[in-house]
């Protein structure tokens, strides 16, 4: 026999009786040797013509089996020690890797062993994730066997591919703690070379998990500590990050709207001017599916408004034709005598005044304002626009400055921008705006820096089988944002509910635990079926990782996260100085 | 000389020569041995159970003719022959490492067909042209002297033989005669066999066979209770060379045969194919080599039949 793997255990031999082919066989485990799923095997194997093959592969199926007996009731007769029965300990092999790329098959017979050091990197293709600077190893958790996962960077950051796609069903800590592991790794392994130059923009959509990453986590063990070291990152949490929440309801002043963390959480909103300037109205339509002969006229108004306010400083919206019979009892005159708006509801009142005309009488709407709609269309305008004063009343304002969130503005890396008590359409609203405005940023090259977008519940924002603007702006962002420099590492539940071009534009793929009805539809078929099944009991802390270079999937555990993921887990902060920032 | 593929189904003589199987040799009701019973009285026996004594050995062999080929001259019968054993012991049964040989009965030296070698296993008495019978007995005995062979590398323990007692052997053995075509027992001593229940056996009585003296007796194994039944049916005739530790042996068959009967639905044979010896039979047919691959290497070396 040829001689082995230098640094690998033999394992067993190639089975013949069951076809080996050069992407998939199985193995006979002999002896005491133990193949467990997961772990990576190497083949050798020999052509004249070729000479020597390595074949590199990932046990991804395993059975034990009585050999030979026909009855399932021999069994008990082996037990009771009147038959004697053969054990046959059987493992499949799915191959990532043949060293050179010739594609025959395996002999029959040859010796198996287990890959270790320099042929576990051959197998899971670690030494080609490189390029002319070095090496592009992103951490990305741990194999079963405690070695380190890694990504290739080329895959995330647009190089070769970009955006990831987190699928899973809530409350098993895969989708939220997984993608922010990533950024952690992203953002500090060194891999990422112009790391300094990145921003994130992270949506927390439910609860306050995510207005903690700043503060390290009380719970962190000695061990999740280790374990970070081993992955080359600091075992703390992130370091510049800028908290931006919605406004509380009401009129009086304006503070955050959250309630376990109670500093250093800005309050984000639009002023009347930035809303028309920026173009934002679509934003306030995300059903467009249901109004498709409203698309004219919202595009129309949109482009009225933002000529309206061409020119102007907010915060209010300044309107010269606007009666004064008609005014509402808090809208005022300036000085020239044009109209002060100076709330969202101000402005919807103004818009209904010029698509509709004044609300005594006959009148009709402006001409240049309706664009021929019909009075049904432009009524059916007006009170979407009317149902979305108190959603949005409080985003989009007249009395002060506004302050909307830009994560590529300020001296934070990190932004974390809340929705979670946002309305549907105030999230919407805000998700759409802030990307379309951030991709148009990039578009006109204002930022060098890469931007790394994570936004959960994707199946609201681009779902399958509507139409709505927000989908519009993933859409682009999925299909040209790699190469603009932005990355979207959305997630969802169910990725079958997700427009197939956003998720199919994703070059990483991570599977946390899934709903079994999910995990048999077709957007999981890059998942061979064994993989299908394990993805129904994945533990917390257990994703399946799917990248472009190797053909199978690994199954990654990540360290608990560092950083606070909810008000208890938060290290209290006793300095004297903490303390006086508290008080004082 | 070359050797011309006659047929790879040997066992249709009737076709080949137009002979007829001998038919088996009934003997007829007291024969020619006198009847001598070693217990008393002529009634049905029990025993009460006793461990297995370890190690136990179970051996068989199989044959089985793969071609029959001519030089014009003579006839060959290529065949394997194999040998095994299963050993009890320490509570489990386990499979001891079988022997398999291919020979060819009437030939004078090795014919090697690719990988397949068929050593020479000349006839006594050479008597040409020899009987397609007398080929198929060369190749039964060769298959005794391969059972024989690997029974003398077995030490210690109890020896268990599937058919008669023939080999000798330092320490017990004992045979068991699964269909009885000769009868030893009078008439009137042969109702006690239908009237035996299962796990009870007779009185053990003497046979004289070739020379050797033996002690021999008769037990029931256990049968489920569907299906009408011949009343021979579970009937086993064990025996053991002539000794003082043959009663003990009896008693000890007793606790021994009965718990490894097998079951109708999975053996044709059952009860009386006992279950280590039916696996040993299927391991050893498979380590035989496939009959249909066997076929193909012939028949390309050796040319259409």
């Amino acid at each position: 026999m040829m001689g082995g793997p230098e640094n690998g255990q033999r394992i067993g031999v190639v089975l013949g009786r069951r076809e080996a082919t050069p992407l998939e066989f199985w193995v006979g485990v002999e002896g005491e040797g133990l193949l467990r799923l997961d772990d990576l095997v190497v083949v050798e194997s020999y052509h004249p013509k070729v000479g020597k093959v390595r074949y590199f592969g990932m046990v991804d199926h395993v059975a034990k089996a009585h050999e030979g007996e026909s009855y399932d009731t021999d069994t008990f007769l082996a037990v009771e020690g009147k038959i004697p029965v053969s054990l046959a300990y059987v493992a499949h092999v799915s191959v990532t890797r043949i060293v050179p790329e010739e594609f025959f098959p395996p002999d029959p017979g040859s010796a198996v062993y287990l890959a270790q050091g320099e042929d576990l990197e051959l197998a899971l293709y670690y030494e080609a994730m490189k390029n002319q600077r070095g090496s592009t190893k992103l951490p990305a958790g741990f194999l079963k066997n405690g070695e380190v996962a890694y990504l290739n960077l080329e895959f995330l950051n647009g190089v070769k591919g970009g955006h990831v796609n987190i699928s899973g069903i809530s409350g098993v800590a895969a989708k939220t703690s997984y993608a922010t592991f990533l950024l952690k790794s992203l953002l500090e392994s060194g891999v990422l070379e112009d790391a300094h130059q990145a921003r994130v923009l992270l949506f927390n959509v439910k609860g306050e998990d995510l207005l903690f990453l700043d503060k390290p986590n009380l719970r962190l063990s000695q061990e999740a500590k280790r374990d970070y070291e081993k992955l080359g990152l600091d075992p703390g949490p992130f370091k510049s990050v800028a908290f931006l929440a919605p406004p509380k309801k009401g009129k009086e002043g304006i503070l955050p709207d959250v309630e376990t963390r109670l500093e250093g959480v800005k309050a984000y909103y639009w002023d009347l001017v930035q809303f028309a300037q920026k173009g934002l109205l679509p934003f306030l339509f995300a059903d467009r599916g249901g109004m498709s002969n409203l698309g004219y006229l919202i595009v129309h108004v949109t482009e009225k408004l933002r000529r309206l306010a061409e020119g102007q400083k907010g915060p209010h919206l300044l309107v010269s034709d606007w009666p004064g019979g008609e005014l509402p009892e808090e809208v005022a005159f300036d000085d020239l005598g044009r109209v002060r708006l100076k709330s969202f509801a101000d402005l919807v009142s103004y818009l209904e005044y010029k698509l509709l005309g004044p609300e005594t009488g006959e009148g009709e709407g402006d001409k240049a304002w309706v664009a021929r709609q019909a009075r049904g269309t432009l009524e059916a305008f007006v009170r979407r626009l009317r149902s979305s004063v108190e959603n949005l009343g409080h985003l989009i304002r007249g009395d002060r400055q506004g302050n909307p969130p830009d994560p590529l503005a300020g001296g934070h890396q990190v932004h974390v921008v809340d929705l979670a008590k946002l309305s549907p359409q105030g999230q919407m609203f805000v998700v759409g705006s802030l990307l379309s405005d951030l991709f148009a940023k990039k578009e006109r090259g204002q930022y060098r820096g890469r931007v790394f977008v994570v936004l959960d519940e994707l199946n609201k924002y681009a779902p399958r089988d509507e139409e709505s603007p927000i989908k519009d702006v993933l859409l682009d962002i999925a299909e040209r944002g790699r190469s603009l420099g932005v990355i979207l590492i959305g997630a969802q539940q169910t990725a079958s509910e997700v427009e197939r071009r956003v998720v199919g534009n994703a070059a990483i793929r991570v599977v946390g635990r899934l709903d079994a009805a999910e995990a048999e539809r077709p957007e999981y078929r890059y998942l061979p079926t064994s993989f299908r099944q394990r993805a129904l009991i994945l533990p917390q802390g257990m994703v399946i990782l799917h990248q472009p270079e190797i053909p199978v999937p690994l199954l990654v555990r990540f360290p608990f996260p560092a950083w606070a993921t909810k008000r208890e887990e938060v290290l209290e902060d006793n300095s004297a100085e903490a303390l006086r920032r508290e008080f004082f | 000389m070359a050797w011309r593929l006659y047929s790879l189904e040997p066992l249709r003589w009737e076709a080949l020569a137009g002979l007829g199987e001998d038919p088996p040799n009934l003997q007829a009701p007291g024969g020619s041995y006198p009847f001598h019973p070693l217990e008393e009285p002529w009634e049905a026996k029990g025993a009460p159970p006793v461990p297995w004594p370890e190690p136990l050995y179970f051996v068989d062999g199989r044959e089985r003719a793969e071609a029959l080929i001519s030089d014009g001259r003579r006839l060959v019968l290529l065949g394997c022959v194999a040998a095994g054993a299963v050993a009890f012991a320490g509570g489990g049964m386990r499979l001891l490492q079988p022997r398999v040989r291919r020979v060819g009965v009437g030939l004078r030296e090795p014919l090697g067909l690719g990988e397949l070698v068929y050593e020479p296993l000349p006839l006594e008495g050479g008597g040409e042209p020899l009987s397609p019978t007398a080929l198929q007995e060369g190749l039964a005995k060769a298959r005794a002297l391969l059972e024989e062979d690997l029974a003398k590398g077995l030490e210690g323990g109890l020896l268990i033989v599937d058919g008669p007692v023939r080999l000798k052997r330092q320490g017990p053995v004992l045979g068991y005669i699964k269909t009885h075509w000769a009868r030893y027992l009078p008439m009137d001593k042969e109702t006690l066999l239908y009237a035996l229940k299962p796990g009870e056996r007779t009185p053990i009585f003497r046979v004289r066979r070739g020379g050797q003296e033996l002690a021999s007796w008769y037990l029931r194994l256990p049968l489920p209770p569907e299906g009408v039944r011949p009343p021979e049916s579970g009937l086993l005739r064990v025996e053991t060379p002539l000794s003082p530790e043959a009663k003990g042996l009896a008693d000890l068959s007793l606790s021994l045969f009965p718990a490894l009967a097998s079951h109708p639905v999975k053996d044709p044979r059952a009860p009386q194919n006992l279950l280590p010896v039916g696996s040993l039979e299927r391991e050893l047919s498979r380590r035989m080599g496939s009959r249909d691959l066997v076929g193909r290497i012939l028949a390309r070396y050796l040319g259409g039949g």
